[in-house]
């Protein structure tokens, strides 16, 4: 396993892994700086510029997105209080009060080496999880794939915070979308509704664009039209100078706190589809909760953004064990990652760790290395993004709009996917609208043909249904996704019970 | 009803048209399992899933009132359904017009419709945008990433 590490930790250093991997991180940090843009819809913009190159040089930028648009929402979140991710929304509440007390360098610091020891952390467990866990999943037939599909769809439309009802509405939406047009066991043409686009299937990028960008883009143009910056008045004369070596010695003299916030955005990350924006609250809470002055939280105390910012890029490392483990992504950005897994030909899932062993250790020094430059990044442009953030979305999102439109289209130089990605982008933001989450929706795309694959080769080959609930794994994971519907139930039923005895609260389940 | 009970409604009917398609799909001599077998499964949880949020809206509807049924929406939706619009006729109009025509127009005119330009200058702005953009875009995909970017039937360009 070091061998391997230490061979594409040195791969990964040569100028054409490095240059994208550098650039990726570099665009991830201003993504993430940019309120009202997410590291998802960053990504989805890199996706394209990686058509025409190697898988690794694609991943590497990919993960450089990921890793520095998980550190970079704090610059704008300690600087102007106003996160630029969700996975950066703790940051601001002691971030920007100790900003405010005109300590913001030494605030951005303890963010940046708070990110890099988190996401190294990450890292570790990334290594030392996947291989075993592809081990594990090894193990697996049709009817373990089967339910274990029916779990992560299970759980994600069960944790989403909109009414379960919906959730799981959408989870199932997103499994019709993948009966249409193709029969992936046979190949056999079914429900193409006589449109032409439909036959041979839907692939699920365009969707995942399309779902994504012009929900985010559409209900930034109705909230505030085009003409509005990010941030309408920065103080571009404020200094970020500091002691590397004090700020420094102040993260590292908290190993607990980082160790334990690390973990928890480990374990979020691993959960599917909960992500940074949860992890970076539940460390803050945890955080909180366990220092010796929670009073001190919420008025500039460096625990508070230590806390946050560990966890959130913690968490990246976890998302990334799921897709390269068991082929399930972790979050949208792992979506899109697998997304271009399949456009270079790549099976993710648990044999791709063995059949792709180069590939698979080429990600974890990407990753790796991705910190580092993260903080190279974020100490020479620090100062930049306050300019970044001036840019008027009116100018940004018919250019964003364009990169959607190529990257549909590069998929297999068709017009089709831009259709594609227009009706689903219109779909997209009808279910935000009506408050449908995007996360199961997307999971269903992903997963639907997969569960119906394995459920139909669980039946060719022992046609007996009792196997999925007898078999050991299988049965577990069959009784883990009705308890995690039956849990979310009771939570949701419990929430909009204590809304309604606060004074009638919609009920929404 | 609320908007709850009306996406219910629109999903609890998509599902059975498409459920009652799934029906003419003729089964595999190859395989005991028909391409019809899945699609009836997931069209049947959805059409139950989105029937009872419908039970439920109504059961709602009828706790709460009548009158609590519907807030008014705030928000700017025709510069919305304008924007969608737009984009569509970008699709639409790239293989007449090629992909550096209609992207030219597409940036330029989705720019100057979300942020109005004031005076010349404004205009200028959205057309340097436009050009730029466009430029871009077309060296990096297709002279350096070697993406073929959809000439225009029209213009050959």
């Amino acid at each position: 396993m070091f061998e391997l590490l230490g061979a594409a930790l040195l791969g990964i250093l040569q100028a054409k892994y490095l240059i994208p991997l550098a650039v990726g991180t570099f665009v991830g940090v201003i993504g993430g700086s940019l309120p009202g843009v997410t590291i998802t819809m960053t990504v989805i913009v890199v996706l394209p510029f990686t058509f025409g190159l190697d898988p690794l040089q694609g991943l590497a930028a990919m993960t450089g997105v990921y890793v520095g648009g998980s550190a970079g929402g704090l610059v704008t979140a300690i600087l102007l209080g106003i996160p630029g991710t969700p996975s950066a929304i703790a940051t601001t509440f002691d971030g920007h009060p100790l900003a405010r007390r005109g300590e913001p360098g030494r605030a951005i610091w303890i963010g940046v080496w708070a990110s890099f020891f988190g996401g190294l952390l990450g890292g570790v467990f990334l290594i030392a999880a996947t291989g075993p866990l592809a081990q594990f999943a090894l193990q697996f037939g049709p009817w373990e794939f089967f339910a274990l599909f029916l779990f992560a769809l299970s759980m994600v439309a069960g944790l989403v915070e909109a009414s379960l009802l919906k959730g799981l509405i959408a989870g199932a939406l997103g499994c019709v979308v993948k009966v249409l047009g193709n029969d992936p066991v046979m190949g056999q043409e079914r429900l193409t509704l006589g449109l032409d686009v439909l036959e041979g299937g839907v692939d699920f990028l365009p969707v995942l664009i399309g779902v994504f960008a012009f929900s985010q883009i559409m209900g930034e143009v109705e909230r505030a039209g085009g003409a509005r910056r990010f941030a309408e008045a920065v103080d571009r004369t404020v200094s970020l100078a500091v002691s590397q070596l004090r700020v420094l010695a102040e993260v590292v003299s908290r190993p607990l706190l980082v160790l334990w916030c690390s973990f928890i955005g480990v374990v979020i990350g691993v959960l599917p589809a909960i992500g940074g924006s949860a992890a970076n609250m539940i460390a803050y809470d945890q955080a909180k909760k366990f220092s010796r002055r929670p009073q001190a939280f919420g008025t500039g105390t460096p625990e508070g953004i230590i806390a946050s910012e560990s966890a959130n890029n913690a968490n990246v490392g976890g998302s990334l064990v799921t897709i390269m483990a068991f082929g399930i992504p972790g979050d949208a950005v792992t979506a899109v990652m697998l997304g271009a897994l399949t456009i270079h030909g790549i099976q993710s899932g648990p044999l791709f760790i063995m059949q792709n062993a180069k590939l698979a250790y080429g990600i974890f020094a990407a990753y790796i290395l991705a910190h580092f430059v993260m903080v190279v990044v974020l100490a020479l442009s620090a100062r930049f993004m306050l300019r970044v953030v001036t840019v008027p979305k009116a100018a940004l999102f018919p250019v964003v709009l364009v990169l959607c439109a190529v990257g549909a289209y590069a998929l297999n130089n068709t017009m089709s996917n831009v259709y594609m990605l227009f009706a689903f982008g219109v779909l997209g933001y009808l279910m935000v609208k009506y408050g449908f989450p995007l996360a199961p929706f997307i999971l269903g795309v992903i997963l639907g043909d997969q569960i119906e694959i394995n459920l139909v080769r669980a039946i060719m080959t022992d046609s007996n249904p009792l196997l999925f609930f007898t078999r050991p794994i299988s049965g577990a994971l069959i009784v883990l996704s009705v308890a995690s519907v039956v849990f979310a139930a009771w939570q949701h039923r419990r929430h909009h019970g204590r809304l309604a005895a606060a004074g009638g609260g919609e009920t929404d389940f | 009803m609320s908007r709850d009970g009306v996406a219910g409604l629109v999903v609890l009917a998509a599902s059975l048209v498409l459920f009652a398609l799934t029906l003419d799909l003729k089964d595999s001599p190859l395989v005991p399992i028909g391409p019809g077998f899945y699609p009836r499964i997931v069209l049947g949880v959805t059409a139950a899933l989105a029937a009872l949020l419908v039970a439920a809206d109504v059961l709602a509807m009828r706790r709460r009132g009548a009158a609590a049924a519907s807030a008014p929406q705030k928000g700017n939706r025709a510069l919305v359904a304008v924007s969608f619009g737009v984009f569509a006729l970008y699709a639409v109009a790239m293989p007449w017009l090629g992909f550096r025509i209609a992207t030219f127009l597409f940036v330029g005119g989705l720019n100057a419709l979300l942020d109005p330009p004031r005076g010349l200058r404004g205009w200028g702005r959205a057309a340097v945008l436009a050009l730029a953009t466009t430029l871009l875009a077309w060296y990096v995909f297709e002279r350096w990433l070697l993406v073929l970017l959809p000439r225009g039937r029209w213009t050959d360009f």
